[in-house]
């Protein structure tokens, strides 16, 4: 047999080549004019079934952005609901408050809280037991310090303050200040200092300087958060834990002095013996009475708090607690809510690019290796 | 004018789906030839073809004419699919290839057919790379370029290739001879 020439050669390689089964070609043919329908006898890896079952790339993407969407919606929707609870926060103040909106601290580091911070707690038991002592007024006779309960759980003396700025119209400031001191009496709370100016929007206004019992802030202020629309309010605490503690440690000692002084007192046996003992024991009973001042104030300071009302007229522009919602605080919620928008984003992709990074390297991996085992076959 | 632009757009995956249809219409034996020379086995290379076919139906609209061919894409797709279901199967491929012999090249006895069996048989010694490359050209009918595009080479690189195959296939047929 010769062998064949390229022509030759090649016209037989054409003869060999392998021809489909007419049943094949036309079963073929049926798929082909049917869009080939997702029928078929082969048999697919588990990555590539994987790939046929999910919807394509394309497909996935508004589904994944409307996922995302639906993600920081939730998530706005759920920071938006709950309250400010750092300290200093800001932002529009609504009225109707009530007693549940009130905040207690229980800490004794000072703090503030601005209006739209509530918090669910009650007074406590201890607490409505300290009224009854401040109710009996400051000219109660003291007691010690040991004795005393504080306003405070875990037996502290924490100094509170509040601001109010309510919002009336011009006519009704003497109204509202009559509220004001009608809801100042109905707390046992005392008037330090009040004006009122009547006037034109802007002009008139009222100012209050009160003591409220501690024990009774939450209900007081309520009170006077009713009496018209609240623009801003704000609430302070100061620990003065240590320097009663201290005053009242201070207290003993001297009474403990002025004791052992008057036993020397009794065992003098010279006259200038028992003029130095009385000396000193004088002196050591001055010392005590500032003490016990200096204790009273403090412990007064803990049972009554200071509160600040204010009552407005005019715009909310032209106060400085802010008042009603306009395109200023709109402006604000919009830049909080496109903070928590940012930051939610922020959470999700740092939740999902590790996530997606080790998906496409995992991709790439199977790739390369796909790549390879079918280089490998032929070779 | 403007229902001539979403009369247009609309046409679009029509489009598509005439220039598939084409691609099938002429490309549908040489797949299957190209497919069955590799995998040696005809129920599988029917199996792979339609897959091929199935698979590069679905992906027709991801075609871009500027990146190669459209027959170099289809037979990109089928060369895939065949390598994978090698790469499934195994050394099973070769056990299964079936023998031939002179009844497959119409069983004359004459030197027409003796000839083809020597050239068939010599095709077997081959390695199964220079196969598929004597596989692309003369069963499938590829020029060089499509062949170079589908087996991810330089077109120059793939004629030099196909010329040392074409060169042992026929030292191999000087062999058998």
């Amino acid at each position: 047999m010769e062998t064949p020439r390229d022509d030759q050669l090649a016209a037989d390689l054409r003869a060999l080549r392998p021809a489909p089964r007419p049943e094949f070609a036309a079963k073929l043919d049926e798929r082909a004019a049917a869009g080939f329908p997702r029928h078929t006898h082969w048999r697919w890896t588990p990555f590539e079934r994987l790939r046929l079952a999910l919807p394509s790339p394309r497909a996935l993407i508004p589904a994944g952005a409307l996922a995302v969407v639906a993600i920081v919606a939730v998530s706005v929707v759920v920071a938006g609901g709950e309250p400010a609870s750092e300290p200093n926060a800001s932002g529009p103040s609504t009225g109707g408050t009530t007693l549940g909106d009130l905040h207690e601290f229980d800490s004794g580091s000072s703090g503030t809280v601005e209006e739209g911070a509530p918090t669910t707690g009650a007074l406590p038991s201890s607490a409505a037991a300290t009224a009854g002592s401040a109710e009996a007024g400051g000219s109660a006779e003291l007691e010690p310090f040991s004795r005393k309960v504080a306003p405070q759980p875990h037996n502290r003396a924490v100094e509170r303050s509040a601001e109010l700025v309510l919002a009336a119209a011009p006519g009704d400031v003497g109204d509202d200040s009559a509220k004001v001191f009608e809801a100042v009496h109905a707390h046992d709370g005392i008037v330090m200092s009040s004006s009122t100016r009547e006037g034109k929007p802007g002009e008139a206004a009222a100012r209050f300087e009160l003591l409220i019992p501690s024990a009774k802030l939450g209900d007081a202020l309520a009170a006077l958060s009713a009496i018209d629309e609240v623009r801003s309010r704000h609430e302070a605490t100061d620990d003065i834990t240590a320097p009663t503690v201290a005053a009242g440690e201070l207290l003993a000692d001297s009474k403990a002095r002025i004791d052992s002084l008057l036993a020397q007192l009794e065992g003098a046996e010279t006259e200038s013996g028992r003029e130095a003992v009385e000396a000193e024991l004088a002196g050591e009973r001055r010392h005590r009475a500032r003490l016990r001042a200096q204790l009273q104030h403090l412990e007064r300071r803990a049972d009554y708090s200071r509160v600040l009302v204010r009552i407005e007229t005019g715009g909310a522009e032209e106060s400085s607690g802010g008042g009603a919602w306009g395109v200023g605080d709109a402006l604000d919620d919009a830049g909080q809510i496109l903070a928590v928008a940012a930051a939610v984003t922020v959470v999700a992709l740092a939740i999902l690019g590790p996530i997606a990074l080790l998906a496409l390297l995992a991709w790439l991996t199977h790739r390369a290796w796909v790549r390879r085992e079918r280089r490998r076959v032929l070779s | 004018m403007e229902q001539a632009l979403v009369a247009e757009a609309q046409d679009a995956p029509r489009t598509a789906d005439i220039a598939f249809e084409r691609l099938y219409r002429s490309s549908r034996d040489d797949v299957y030839a190209y497919v069955a020379s590799l995998l040696r086995d005809a129920p599988a290379a029917e199996e792979v073809t339609a897959a091929a076919f199935e698979s590069a139906y679905r992906k027709r609209n991801r075609f871009d004419p500027e990146r190669g061919e459209p027959r170099a894409w289809l037979f990109g797709i089928a060369r895939n699919a065949a390598l994978d279901e090698l790469r499934r199967r195994g050394r099973q491929a070769e056990l299964t290839a079936e023998p031939a012999d002179v009844e497959t090249f119409g069983g004359r006895g004459d030197e027409h057919s003796e000839r083809r069996l020597a050239v068939a048989e010599a095709l077997e010694r081959l390695e199964p790379a220079e196969r598929e490359l004597i596989a692309l050209k003369f069963f499938a009918g590829l020029a060089n370029a499509e062949i170079a595009q589908v087996l991810g080479l330089s077109e120059s690189n793939a004629g030099t290739k196909l010329h040392r195959a074409m060169t042992k296939l026929r030292e191999a047929c000087d062999g058998n001879a």
